[in-house]
């Protein structure tokens, strides 16, 4: 009688082989040890099931290598760990003769600059490789290869000399780069990330080439650093007209990014006398950003004026008003960095309630006493507030007359980190409720000071802002891709396995995930981003059949045409298919579809097609941008038509889409 | 006319198409370019920049490229190597100090900016004049703005790094040191600014302070700042009085402490080691390994009742390490404790850490340090061959050659059959020079196509071991003959050049070889074993000396992987039977090697003092020398073809220029 692990064993080597060429929708784990194995593999859009990648671990690393091998040889992607019978039968073997490799620094093929430092030191053995064997990383001072794939037939084995580690990120970044590599590439993508985007970092770049590139690494807007056109000049402004030119027509969208009371560097350089002020008094130039005093009215009124013309000179979808609060992250503790203390602020708070607040700090009488802090600190978060409100206020008249703007609040977060009202006078409490007077997206921003935190933090924040609002919809998250401040590991910047764990979470949670910013993502990550963006609930393959269920909308890859839930499905681009939320089942279809939707940058709430086109509804931010094979015939929204045209912009909101082609649809 | 005139410049243009290597790659990677297929150009404008490495104009077009695609440090790494190749291309320098800037190189990016403000043209001068500024006012209103904030508030530690930081990218390392030393002692849990501080004082002139602060930071601190510092540091293991000096800069550094600790135990300092351990074990009394350090030390010297306590301590530590508690339980005569194998991979033990760090010292040249660590895995597992191995090559690097064929010697026993052969050879190596004899035989037998002959050339020469002194005595015995017996004609007084057809037995005396350089010089007689019409007697004195130098670079015969190689010889030999003359003879070659199989130019001139034509000529022309596995090592055979030319023409009986085919075998070995 077969032991339940044989049986175990025997099932999974009998389940669906999918070619290793294919594009992945499933990971499964043979054994009894999975490890962080399932929150590597499901970072990338991978759901459980049988079929796909297949980590054999424990039990199953011990039994019958033969059987794995053929498993291999015919299309099969395996990941084995460290020293095993089933590793030694592919080639894998601990070289016991010589002594292990004190192993804490790392380089990785597909980023040999990156320094890749574990947080510990560990003895790892020296290993023999099958001669075909790719070693993707090495130690860094000896050579001694830890991660290594071998293509076999028509499959592949990923092997790693010891496990990626409890959280699957603190070890090997680049797990599942090697894994596309062999040919096991996620095949399920999401394009509905914002990206942040500053032209000095893109200054010469071909734009339609990055555009092209953005829009498949899942990049659905960009929000464009302003400060760099606030002031017209020629050739900038000629630069951001093509950038945005280049966006549209890839169905991106183009926000304006502000980032007040920074203005521009020329602003800065013309009204000196309208500058904030430090605690130490002086003008308030903290890192980059060059703080101008919006309490004074005629500074308040220029960079008004100037952001309206702004939104005159350009072709924008949206706005993004960030960041606007005060300085420093080191709060009251370091007068250097704290704002606001220009005169208008000191005398409408001496007015309020009797006294300078710079006494609060230097030799002033104030300095201890602890009353007189707590007063001014929450005054100066309720002066945030008021502040947010009025320049939200200047954006409904800028949108006025251009009612397909879009509008983003970005925000700091002081609900996880609750130490932020004080630090920055950032209240999220006190801003939320304006959601139900504004329609605009709030968009949470990772304080520095969590950035070393793991991907799990994104559902506890989102957890703790649904009490503030009723508009879950409405919120949005920030994940800054940059090199910290704190002791991590394995990398400064997150890349590889932590960015896909931090963007599949953060997309699990949150209605709109958005990446600062798109110059900092590492060139490694590109091809994955959007697959990590991917949150299926479940896929099942039965037959030619593939069942899809997500809470968002998704591309499924296809080279053919296919059906969904039993008719042809016109939202094609060649490559992939692309779903509105709900279950679905899809199968190939034949016949020629007479109009197709190749990209759509809005959130699709139903595709319907018809016999002569297609309808759709969606819900958009901003002005939503779609791209057709063809010019249709006639496009209709909500019953009125349009100008078609096969790049075409539709209205923000929820609206009704129908798109007729001359000819009729023909079944085979 | 105008035809011939067109027909000219397609001969021009055609020969020029040819004759530039990197002609048609560039053309498809400009072709590649404008399809906007980035990937392929830059593909085909790196494959260009090999085939032409010193065009600077491709350089600029592969980092053009890499802009289209957003990679502005490689297009950096591009107009830097272009900078270099044409120093006076004050654009390219512009496009590097500029692409610098917005990489994160400020500092680099000012200089040359300042370069080229004075140094330019006036077009490139305006552009760097107003980029100094655009980089250098923030700089310098920063650095005033925050020392103005440090007036008021002087512990104030952001300002202090702030400041720092500025000053650095502007060059001004002593105003940087200063404010990173500030900060450091403000928070000196922020090791990372430990590593600043080392540099700047390295850019200061402060080596040694620079040392101390890149010491502390690479010992003890979070993992990546002790990498970071650890590729700073210089390339060998410190010396005391720098541990000392990391200590006073980071007192609470422990395991700074505690590897100054250890490495003066392994001095024979126990003294001042034991004061280091008593110092943690009062600092950090946590630290286990220190106290049971300390501990063992007072046993040894009889201190039992000062040991207990620590022991015990230790012992009762929960998770102290296996491998130290089962130490402690031995010295105190306790019976190990039984434990199950681990299954993973288990902390590093005290051992494995001896290993971790012998093996980082000695890859990163401390290799005093790597001896000591290694001799303690030694201790600790006597029949760890690769250790033996180890021990050998870092004792055979510290010039203890006598302790490095001991070791080698051993690992000649090791079942690694790897490990084994390598030991083999270092000994094989290493074992003549501490023979009190040493013979050395070579032999070159060759044919000329030129003389139609074959001659051969040979010395047996025994060096005689004399301790320290610099110069070592030997007897020679050189073979210059050929096959025909001689190649003697008329009137050609001095063709004993050519075949000697003697035996010249000489006693001489030679410098060591230093650098490639020798000098020697010997005396004896020649025993002609034919009686010649040039030389009436059989055997004749002899008197020889002069100076070599030999080099060879590259890959040569049997490298694994292939590539250039170049050869040079130079000798000077005085000959007194060549007419009391001084000859000077270059040899060179230069050319390809793959495996066991070189392809080479010769260019060889000789001449002498006394201008004699036959000792005048210069040969250039090509070759080839192989071997293969099977032949002995130091075996090879060469056919060269050589064009030849006497530059002295009086007195020279045959034509000035000529053609010679020679080939030849060269065999040499010592014993």
């Amino acid at each position: 009688m077969p032991s339940p692990v044989s049986c175990a064993l025997l099932f999974t080597l009998m389940a669906a082989v999918a070619p290793a060429a294919a594009p992945m929708f499933h990971y499964q784990i043979a054994g009894d040890r999975p490890g962080a194995w399932p929150r590597i593999l499901s970072s990338a859009g991978l759901v459980r099931g049988s079929g796909g990648v297949t980590v054999v671990s424990g039990t199953a690393a011990a039994q019958d290598p033969g059987a794995w091998l053929k498993r291999a040889e015919e299309g099969g992607v395996l990941i084995l760990e460290g020293e095993s019978p089933v590793a030694e039968a592919f080639g894998f073997i601990a070289d016991r003769a010589r002594r292990a490799v004190p192993t804490r620094s790392l380089t990785d093929s597909h980023n040999p600059k990156l320094s890749i430092v574990w947080e510990r030191t560990l003895d790892v053995p020296r290993y023999k490789l099958p001669e075909k064997a790719i070693v993707f990383t090495r130690e860094r001072w000896d050579g001694a290869p830890l991660m290594a794939g071998l293509k076999l037939g028509a499959g592949a084995a990923l092997w790693l000399a010891i496990s990626p580690g409890e959280k699957g990120q603190e070890r090997f970044p680049y797990v599942m780069q090697a894994l596309a590599d062999l040919g096991a590439r996620p095949g399920l993508e999401s394009r509905e990330l914002w990206a942040f985007f500053d032209a000095s970092y893109r200054s010469r770049v071909d734009l339609d080439y990055f555009a092209e590139r953005w829009r498949r690494s899942g990049i659905a807007a960009l929000h464009v650093a302003a400060w760099h056109f606030f002031d017209a000049d020629p050739q900038k402004d000629e630069y951001l007209r093509r950038l945005i030119e280049a966006c549209h027509r890839q169905a991106i969208q183009v926000y304006a990014w502000l980032e007040f009371p920074h203005v521009s560097e020329k602003f800065w350089n013309d009204h000196p006398d309208w500058r904030e002020k430090t605690a130490i008094g002086q003008d308030a130039h903290l890192d980059w950003r060059r703080l101008m005093n919006l309490r004074h009215p005629d500074c308040a009124k220029a960079v008004a004026a100037g952001t309206h013309r702004l939104f005159e000179r350009f072709d924008w979808d949206g706005i993004n008003l960030a960041e606007l609060y005060f300085e420093s992250l080191e709060g009251i503790a370091n007068p250097a960095r704290f704002t606001p203390m220009n005169a208008e602020v000191r005398r409408e708070f001496n007015a309020a309630h009797g006294f300078d607040p710079l006494s609060l700090f230097g030799a002033g009488d104030r300095v201890r006493d602890a009353a007189a802090q707590r007063l001014f600190l929450d005054w100066r978060a309720d002066l945030a507030r008021r502040m947010q409100e009025d320049w939200i206020g200047e954006m409904e008249r800028v949108r006025a007359a251009r009612p397909h703007l879009g509008l983003v609040l970005t925000h700091v977060d002081d609900r996880y980190d609750t130490r932020m009202r004080d630090l920055i006078g950032a209240d999220a409490s006190r801003l939320l409720p304006l959601l139900s007077k504004h329609d605009f997206t709030f968009l949470i921003e990772d304080p520095a000071t969590v950035w070393h935190l793991g991907p799990d933090r994104y559902p506890e924040i989102a957890r703790r802002y649904e009490p503030l609002t009723p508009r879950t919809d409405k919120l949005a998250i920030d994940i800054n891709i940059v090199e910290r401040y704190q002791d991590v590991y394995p990398t400064k910047q997150q890349t590889g396995t932590e960015l896909f764990q931090l963007v599949n979470m953060a997309s699990r949670a949150f209605a709109r995930v958005a990446l600062y910013f798109e110059n900092s993502i590492l060139n490694p990550d590109v091809p994955l981003l959007a697959a990590s963006a991917a949150a299926p609930d479940r896929v099942e393959r039965s037959g030619r059949r593939i069942i899809v269920e997500s809470r968002r909308s998704l591309g499924v890859p296809s080279a053919t045409p296919m059906t969904v839930n039993g008719r042809l499905w016109p939202f094609w681009d060649g490559s992939m298919l692309w779903l509105p939320a709900g279950a679905h089942s899809l199968e190939p279809g034949g016949g020629k579809l007479p109009v197709r939707l190749l990209d759509f940058n809005a959130k699709l709430k139903s595709l319907d097609p018809l016999a002569n086109g297609f309808e759709f509804s969606y819900a958009s931010d901003a002005r939503a941008w779609a791209v057709f094979d063809a010019a249709p015939a006639r496009v209709e929204v909500d019953e009125k038509p349009v100008t078609p045209g096969m790049h075409m912009a539709f209205p923000r909101g929820q609206h009704l889409v129908r798109v007729m082609a001359s000819k009729a649809l023909r079944a085979d | 006319m105008r035809y011939v005139g067109f027909a000219l410049l397609c001969a021009v243009s055609s020969a020029a198409q040819t004759a530039d290597p990197a002609y048609a790659v560039l053309d498809k990677a400009y072709e590649r370019q404008r399809a906007r297929d980035y990937d392929a150009a830059i593909a085909g404008f790196g494959r260009a920049a090999e085939l032409a490495p010193k065009r600077v104009d491709i350089r600029k077009n592969l980092a053009y490229a890499w802009l289209k695609i957003g990679e502005p440090e490689a297009a950096r790494d591009q107009f830097a190597e272009a900078m270099r190749l044409d120093p006076n291309d004050h654009h390219v320098a512009l496009e590097f100090a500029f692409l610098a800037n917005e990489t994160g190189q400020q500092r680099v990016a000012r200089l040359v900016f300042d370069r080229v403000r004075t140094t330019g043209d006036a077009a490139t001068r305006a552009t760097a004049e107003q980029a100094f500024q655009n980089v250098d006012r923030p700089l310098a209103e920063g650095i005033a703005r925050w020392q103005q904030a440090l007036q008021g508030a002087p512990e104030n530690f952001s300002a202090h790094e702030e400041l720092a930081r500025l000053a650095e990218q502007r060059n001004d390392w002593a105003l940087a040191a200063n404010h990173y030393d500030a900060a450091w002692r403000i928070k000196p849990t922020e090791r990372r600014l430990l590593v600043d501080l080392g540099r700047a004082w390295k850019e200061t002139g402060r080596a040694e302070q620079s040392i101390a602060a890149l010491l502390a930071a690479s010992r003890g601190a979070e993992a990546r700042t002790a990498e970071t510092a650890r590729l700073l540091l210089p390339a060998r293991y410190p010396y005391v009085y720098e541990f000392r000096a990391a200590i006073a800069l980071d007192p609470p550094n422990v395991d700074l402490r505690r590897e100054l600790a250890y490495l003066l135990l392994e001095m024979g300092e126990k003294p001042q080691a034991e004061s280091e351990f008593k110092q943690i074990a009062k600092d950090s009394p946590d630290d286990m390994m220190s106290s049971a350090q300390l501990a063992f030390l007072l046993m040894k010297r009889g201190e039992t009742a000062a040991a207990r306590p620590l022991l015990d301590k230790v012992l009762a530590t929960a998770n102290v390490d296996e491998e130290l508690a089962d130490r402690v339980r031995s010295a105190l005569q306790m019976p190990k404790v039984l434990r199950r194998r681990e299954e993973t991979l288990k902390p590093r033990d005290a051992n494995a850490e001896a290993r971790d760090l012998a093996e980082k010292s000695y890859k990163a040249g401390y290799l005093k340090d790597a001896l000591k660590y290694l001799t303690i895995v030694h201790e600790n597992d006597p029949l760890d061959y690769d250790v033996m191995l180890k021990l050998g090559f870092t004792s055979n690097m510290l010039k203890q050659d006598r302790q490095a064929l001991d070791w080698f010697k051993l690992a000649r026993y090791s079942p690694d059959p790897s490990i084994a052969g390598e030991a083999q050879r270092a000994y094989r190596g290493l074992q003549p020079q501490f023979q009190r004899f040493r013979t050395t035989t070579w032999m070159l037998p060759f044919f000329s196509s030129r003389w139609n002959n074959a001659f051969t050339y040979g010395q047996v020469k025994t060096e005689i071991r004399t301790g320290a002194l610099p110069l070592r005595p030997y007897l020679s015995m050189r073979f210059v003959g050929d096959a025909r017996g001689s190649v003697n004609q008329p009137n050609q007084p001095f063709s004993q050049y050519l075949s000697e057809t003697a035996f010249i037995l000489g006693a001489g005396v030679a410098t060591p070889v230093y650098r490639g350089v020798m000098g020697w010089g010997e005396a004896g007689a020649a025993v002609s074993y034919l009686r010649r019409t040039d030389q009436p007697k059989r055997m004749r004195p002899d008197y020889r000396g002069g100076i070599s130098f030999t080099r060879a670079r590259g890959r040569l015969l049997g490298a694994e992987s292939p590539g250039a190689f170049v050869e040079n010889h130079e000798d000077g030999v005085f000959v007194s039977r060549f007419n009391n003359t001084m000859l000077f003879y270059t040899q060179n070659k230069i050319g390809y090697t793959r495996g066991d199989v070189q392809f080479y130019w010769n260019a060889n001139l000789t001449t002498d003092a006394r201008r004699q034509y036959w000792a005048n000529f210069g040969e250039t022309g090509p070759g080839v020398r192989f071997r293969w596995a099977k032949l002995p090592p130091a075996l090879a055979i060469s056919v060269d073809l050589v064009r030849g030319f006497y530059m002295i023409n009086k007195g020279n009986p045959r034509r000035p220029n000529y053609y010679d085919v020679r080939a030849g075998v060269w065999y040499a070995f010592t014993r």
